[in-house]
């Protein structure tokens, strides 16, 4: 009964009704849809960081962690990485030479790491090839081409066709000096990541080192994200021998930055929700104000107080969750749709790009926002519906109904 | 400085063959008989730059063309140092600190010495005949003396920078004038000129060579030759680790 | 006119309850705003605090190109009298000296490429907290001839407190720097760049070793507050010429700058949602008030007040009560910010451990500064006076017939 007459009431004046259910749902829509952004943003540089070269899971040498010389090869590295590419959750595996090394040019000199891939494998494993701006991914025929930053191009002073020379220390600690010819630049979003790395085809390194086909790194591209821990819990067993280390090990400052981004969206929402809260109250209050007499009616012909205290707590219960949906659904909606066509950020490319972050990004809502938010709304509505209700329960019928 | 030891030697032994004309066939020559030649050397060497100048006294014996062990004679303050090359890898002695080390690959690009030779110029000029192609392109005067232009063009796997190089060989005693060296857009990075023509343990060879880069104008290196054997009695052994700290 | 005003405010006082609840409503929305802003902007300047301190400090002064060329011969000698200078300025805290080289350092067979630091230690630990960085042996004094590695460094070189390295460089004017040094300390970064590449010397021995005496690469200066950052810099800015180059934090870390502008973005947008939501509710509220007033405005009009002159009151009413609200909600905030900016909310857990891991503190900073109750005083003012135009807009549409049927 008490439900009916609640119900009666919101709709009885519509106009107020109207504009609490908007402001809680419009409310909610811009805090969900900004916090869709933020994590959307964020979940797209991982995933391009991922995809440029971290991949989802890398295995070396333990030694080659503290030193990454190459001498500290995985030993029987290809054999490793042609089991791995059995399991049915991979997607594809990627045999790298990492050295660290010089490279010049007439004018200049600069550090660098020298990554020796075979261009098949590697396209499945990492993104690098999608991100070439000039030349292509290794369909040359010329000798020894290289694949090399925009950035460090400009450093040293270099263009497509030109010649780049290569300085490093062999396995057996001798220098070794060889030229490569640029045969592709490339750009990804981190201008750091393009002035340090440069691509080689592996075949050249050994030729050029004399040795034999060994490996540094093996980089793994999973089919499904989902596997990620089963598949790591698996390798750490059977290769004990080495350092196994999902993306998450391998750059835990993305982690720490995801954690104190959903801290912030979390204060950001509480401090939305609080906003919320006042205006429900306030208009909850004038809304009982207004209807004084009639609740001193009530209470005069026996209604207790306490029923009225819920009534009004069921009032402004249901308008909040009312409100509370429209505003979850409209933004489901739109981070659905925009999930799919994707927001265009370009205008902040710059500054974007020096911190290796996309420029295009998808809004993407965990499941775990709309949990909290239910709760959190639930709760701003009860706290939001106390203090009328209370206000209204401490009336004197018999002045009430007098009042104006 | 290794290229100064070919040049010279180079040019010796050109004094008594006449009639290579051909480009190819000049360094070719020159090349056969480089091989296996050693020297000592006594010359100094001084760094202008902007805003200071240094001058060193040196000794050097070099085995052609992977060996060579340059001494520092003066200042007092860096008398001792050594440097030891062998092959592409360089090494330095600093008695201060009576400790030898290494050359790692990140400093070979470095200066040497403080002066416009990187570490890496010391290692690299022994390749010069082998990794380039040569071709006479013209016949200028320099400097008083008629001479062939050679054109050296490095080979696709050669490990080095350079676009190309202009060499200046005089055509009476076949010694090198004056190397340009430039990038692959034709554009000039540095010249080594020698002048001071002299005649030094019966030879005839230019005494005074400066590096100019061309990026820096004002700023140079020069060596200046004091006193040089040709033939002089040492083998590869002489170029150790052991000795770099025994020299004098 | 002063009729009006006085008008104004009986109506507003006549139903108390109404207009405290209206006022209530922009109160709140400036705090939040306020709350929310000062957050953002605190966990800035603790973003750029915390870079600064960890070594360039907030401005840096060298010989003119040094930044470009980074060669010990753009060294500079600095006075004692220009050092007491700048140390006088106002808001000016710190201020120290490094001579800055790279050079080989090798032990045994292992030669790696390091950051040479000649540092005044007192002053350095001072500046970025080196001792508490110790793990090992002990911190220089300005007499040491050793030398402190951190600890990444120590670990590719194999070596200890007690041992000795070879340091080998070029010094000032091309002049070699060389010689055998015992390691008395060692540090450790959470960064692993600066971690496994820095190696600190006693300024007096540096500018022995490079040849360099009296002489320094580099003037760090510490400031109290960023907010005082461009007065010190023109200061600063007027007691050098151009031999020499004045730089701020921004233009020695640019990458800094712009990771904040583009949390600074981001940050401005939320506060735009949030100031929409406000204005919702503000503008709700009004209207609801109006309606209730729709008899009282009916009355009145027929009995021959002007649209126009009931329009006026009815704004001014609206300027007081957003006043009223915002004034409210600025005192009340500034007494709350400030205790948060002096007590900042600590961080627990996971999070904590990571901020310390990179050298910050584990708090949730505030910022207490004019800018922003200014800003958000002048923004919610606008959006609440936007929002109480609707009784204007309401009173034109009225038919005082209707109205007084209410």
């Amino acid at each position: 009964m008490l439900l009916a007459l609640a119900w009666k009431n919101i709709w009885r004046n519509k106009k107020r009704s109207l504009i609490i259910l908007t402001a809680i749902a419009l409310g909610l829509w811009a805090g969900l849809f900004s916090v869709s952004i933020s994590i959307g943003v964020w979940e797209a540089t991982i995933n391009s960081t991922i995809d440029r070269n971290l991949s989802h899971i890398q295995i070396h040498k333990k030694e080659f962690k503290e030193e990454k010389l190459i001498s500290n090869y995985i030993p029987n590295g290809n054999t490793i990485a042609d089991e791995i590419r059995k399991d049915k959750r991979v997607k594809e595996v990627s045999g790298r030479v990492l050295i660290e090394g010089m490279a010049s040019s007439p004018t200049s000199s600069s550090g660098v790491n020298i990554i020796g891939i075979n261009p098949e494998n590697e396209k499945e494993v990492t993104s690098i090839s999608s991100y070439i701006q000039e030349g292509k991914f290794f369909e040359t025929k010329k000798r020894n081409p290289v694949l090399i930053g925009k950035k460090l191009a400009d450093k040293l002073g270099l263009k497509m066709g030109s010649k780049i020379v290569l300085t490093f220390q062999n396995i057996d600690t001798t220098l070794t000096f060889a030229a490569f010819r640029i045969a592709g630049i490339f750009k990804t979003e981190s201008t750091n990541f393009d002035q340090s790395h440069l691509f080689v085809k592996k075949s050249d390194l050994y030729k050029t080192m004399e040795s034999e086909p060994i490996i540094s790194e093996i980089a793994i591209r999973l089919n499904s994200s989902d596997d990620l821990d089963s598949v790591y819990s698996k390798l750490k067993l059977d290769y004990s021998s080495l350092a196994v280390e999902t993306w998450k090990q391998l750059a835990p400052e993305l982690e720490f930055t995801y954690e104190m981004l959903i801290l912030e969206l979390e204060i950001f929402l509480g401090i939305i929700l609080a906003a919320l809260l006042f205006g429900i109250t306030n208009t909850m209050l004038m809304s009982v104000m207004d209807r004084i007499r009639e609740f001193g009616v009530l209470m005069a012909v026996g209604m207790k107080r306490v029923r009225v205290f819920f009534l009004i707590l069921i009032e402004t219960f249901v308008l909040s969750i009312f409100g509370g949906i429209i505003g979850m659904l409209l933004g489901g909606i739109t981070v659905w749709y925009l999930s799919d066509k994707g927001i265009d950020l370009s205008i902040f490319a710059e500054g974007l790009n020096a911190y290796g972050m996309p420029t295009q990004m998808y809004p993407v809502l965990p499941l775990y926002f709309y949990f909290v938010l239910i709760v959190m709304i639930i709760i701003t509505a009860i706290i939001a519906a106390i203090y009328p209700s209370i206000k209204t329960i401490k009336l004197m019928p018999a002045k009430a109904i007098r009042t104006y | 400085m290794n290229k100064i030891i070919f040049l010279i030697t180079g040019s010796i032994i050109f004094i008594s063959s006449l009639l290579a004309q051909d480009a190819k066939e000049i360094i070719a020559k020159s090349d056969e008989l480089i091989k296996s030649k050693s020297s000592y050397a006594e010359f100094s060497m001084e760094i202008i730059k902007t805003d200071w100048t240094r001058s060193f006294g040196m000794k050097s014996w070099s085995l052609e063309p992977d060996y060579a062990i340059i001494y520092v004679t003066e200042p007092a303050r860096d008398k001792g140092t050594v440097t030891l090359k062998r092959k592409k890898e360089v090494w330095n002695w600093i008695p201060a600190a009576q400790k030898v080390i290494k050359i790692p690959p990140s400093m070979m690009l470095q200066s040497w010495m403080g002066s416009d030779f990187t570490n890496d110029d010391l290692v690299k000029e022994s390749s010069v005949v082998n990794d380039y192609t040569h071709t006479v392109v013209n016949e200028e005067t320099f400097n008083g003396y008629k001479c062939y232009v050679i054109e050296s063009i490095p080979k696709e796997e050669a490990g080095v920078v350079w676009g190309k190089l202009l060499t200046w060989i005089s055509k009476d005693y076949y010694f090198q004038m004056k190397v340009e060296f430039y990038d692959e857009d034709e554009f000039l990075i540095k010249t080594y000129v020698g002048t001071d023509i002299k005649e030094m343990d019966g030879r005839t060879f230019p005494a005074h060579w400066e590096m100019l880069p061309e990026d820096r104008p004002g700023e140079k290196t020069t060596f200046t030759y004091l006193k040089i054997q040709f033939n002089y009695p040492v083998n590869e052994s002489f170029f150790s680790e052991q000795n770099m700290k025994r020299i004098r | 006119m002063k009729t009006y005003l006085l008008l104004a405010w009986r109506n507003l006082w006549r139903n108390k309850r109404r207009t405290l609840i209206a006022a209530a409503s922009v109160f709140f929305a400036v705090l939040l705003a306020l709350v929310m802003r000062s957050m953002q902007e605190g966990s800035y300047d603790y973003m750029i605090e915390a870079s600064v301190s960890m070594y360039t400090g907030y401005i840096q002064i060298h010989r003119d190109e040094y930044w470009e060329k980074r060669s010990i011969d753009k060294s500079m000698e600095v006075s004692d009298k220009i050092v007491k200078e700048i140390e006088g300025i106002e808001n000016v805290t710190l201020v120290t000296p490094r001579l800055e080289s790279f050079s080989l350092i090798s032990y045994g067979n292992t030669t790696k490429v390091a950051s040479i630091i000649g540092i005044e230690p007192e002053q350095e630990n001072r500046m970025t907290k080196l001792k508490n960085k110790l793990i090992k042996g002990k911190y220089l004094t300005p007499d040491s001839k050793g030398t402190i590695l951190s600890e990444g460094l120590a670990r590719l070189l194999k070596v200890d407190i007690g041992d000795s390295v070879v340091l080998y460089g070029q010094g000032y004017h091309g002049v070699t720097a060389a010689d055998r040094i015992p390691i008395e300390g060692i540090v450790k970064f959470t960064l692993p760049e600066l971690n496994k590449s820095m190696v600190y010397l006693s300024m007096n021995y540096a500018q022995w070793l490079y040849s360099a005496p009296e002489r320094i690469t580099t003037l760090s200066v510490m400031i109290n507050h960023i907010d005082n950052l461009l007065e010190v810099y023109k200061n600063i800015n007027g007691l050098f010429d151009d031999k020499y180059e004045v730089m701020t934090w921004s233009e020695l870390m640019p990458e800094l700058v712009q990771g904040i502008e583009i949390d600074n973005a981001g940050g401005i947008i939320m506060l735009g949602i949030l100031y929409i939501i406000i204005g919702f509710g503000i503008f709700g509220t009004v209207m609801m008030m109006t309606a209730e007033r729709t008899k009282e405005f009916g009355i009145l009009i027929s009995i021959g007040l002007k649209k126009g002159k009931l329009a006026f009151i009815s704004f001014l009413e609206s300027i007081f009560l957003t006043f009223i609200g915002v004034a409210a909600g600025v005192i009340v905030s500034i007494p709350l910010l400030y205790y948060f900016h002096r007590n900042p909310i600590e961080l627990t857990g996971q999070m904590a451990d990571m901020a310390l891991s990179y050298g910050l503190d584990p708090i949730l900073p505030f910022r207490f500064a004019p800018n922003i109750f200014v800003d958000q005083f002048l923004t919610v003012f606008v959006i609440a006076l936007v929002s109480v135009s609707y009784p204007l807009f309401f009173i034109r549409k009225l038919k005082p017939v209707e109205a007084m049927r209410k």
